[in-house]
């Protein structure tokens, strides 16, 4: 029988997004992390997300502001003053 | 004495040195330096939502224009980032927004979870390196990635557009597009899925898969 406190792989994947999004309370983190210590397969899992969210996140953020638009912006607002 | 609220610090948690100056309301010239802060992430949030450069100007220029006409309603001690973006989210959805989406060619319907995990390890691709899944999104690239976060239902893509673009919270999400935290973590979750789905059909279409999968068999 499961102990109450240790996370079955079931209940460790339903807090998977929270738990990478750090939007667990810290008692369920800490549960999760457990779980992640003696589970392989879903360490695995967690680690193959997590891999995924940094790398689409890493790739989103490569933005090339054009030089002129702060410029022009302000420039905007001045002539609304 | 203060003259910041009880809730200084309450909610929105980033951008705090550009919050903690204004227990006043804003003048003009603290709206432009704080502003000048935001412009890259609010031109890139608006380039997301856009896909298109001019675009995307136009409406950081729009959204900037409206949150300077409206800098009194700015609640000071709050997150100017999540107010500007919030402007600019309202600004897309009421002008700037195209009216034909691009054609979406998958099926998103019932995505299972771990989808990209999946699909990697029928592919033989979970040992590639260290780290298959980051190999896997360094061959897609940008603009594969950027074009699969397109593909999305517009309520998903916009969830997952802020998620991805920026450090916000849940409830900071929330409060942007003005939903329940429960909505976006909802979206966000069913967002993911889709976007692993998408960014694995174009790893197909565009023969990564293919490719990948002959350098694990070289080896």
């Amino acid at each position: 029988m499961t102990p109450l406190n240790r996370y079955t792989c079931e209940e460790a994947f339903r807090r998977l997004d929270d738990y990478l999004d750090r939007e667990l309370s810290s008692e369920e983190t800490v549960l999760v992390r457990e779980h992640l210590e003696i589970c392989a397969g879903c360490a695995r899992e967690f680690n193959f997300e997590a891999s995924v969210l940094k790398g689409v996140r890493e790739k989103l953020r490569q933005i090339d502001v054009p030089e002129s638009l702060q410029l022009r912006i302000l420039s905007v607002l001045d002539r609304e003053r | 004495m203060s003259n910041a609220p009880d809730n200084l610090m309450d909610g929105l948690s980033t951008e705090q040195s550009a919050t903690a100056q204004a227990a006043v309301p804003l003048g003009a010239d603290d709206f432009q330096v704080l502003l000048v802060e935001v412009l890259p992430t609010a031109y890139g949030y608006a380039l997301r939502l856009t896909r298109n450069r001019a675009d995307a100007e136009d409406l950081v220029q729009d959204a900037a224009l409206r949150a300077f006409r409206a800098m009194t309603t700015f609640e000071p001690g709050t997150n100017f980032k999540a107010w500007i973006f919030r402007i600019l989210t309202r600004c897309f959805w009421a002008n700037h927004r195209r009216r034909q989406r691009r054609p979406n060619t998958v099926d998103f319907d019932d995505t299972p979870d771990l989808y990209l995990y999946a699909r990697s390890a029928e592919h033989g691709l979970q040992w590639e390196g260290e780290d298959p899944a980051r190999a896997l999104i360094d061959r897609l690239g940008t603009e594969r990635v950027s074009e699969a976060i397109g593909q999305l239902p517009e309520e998903y893509g916009v969830v997952c557009t802020l998620y991805f673009m920026e450090d916000f919270a849940y409830h900071e999400i929330a409060d942007v597009l003005e939903v329940p935290v429960g909505t976006v973590r909802s979206r966000l979750h069913r967002g993911r899925k889709m976007l692993q789905k998408a960014l694995w059909c174009l790893a197909e279409e565009s023969g990564i898969v293919t490719e990948m999968t002959q350098r694990e068999g070289d080896v």
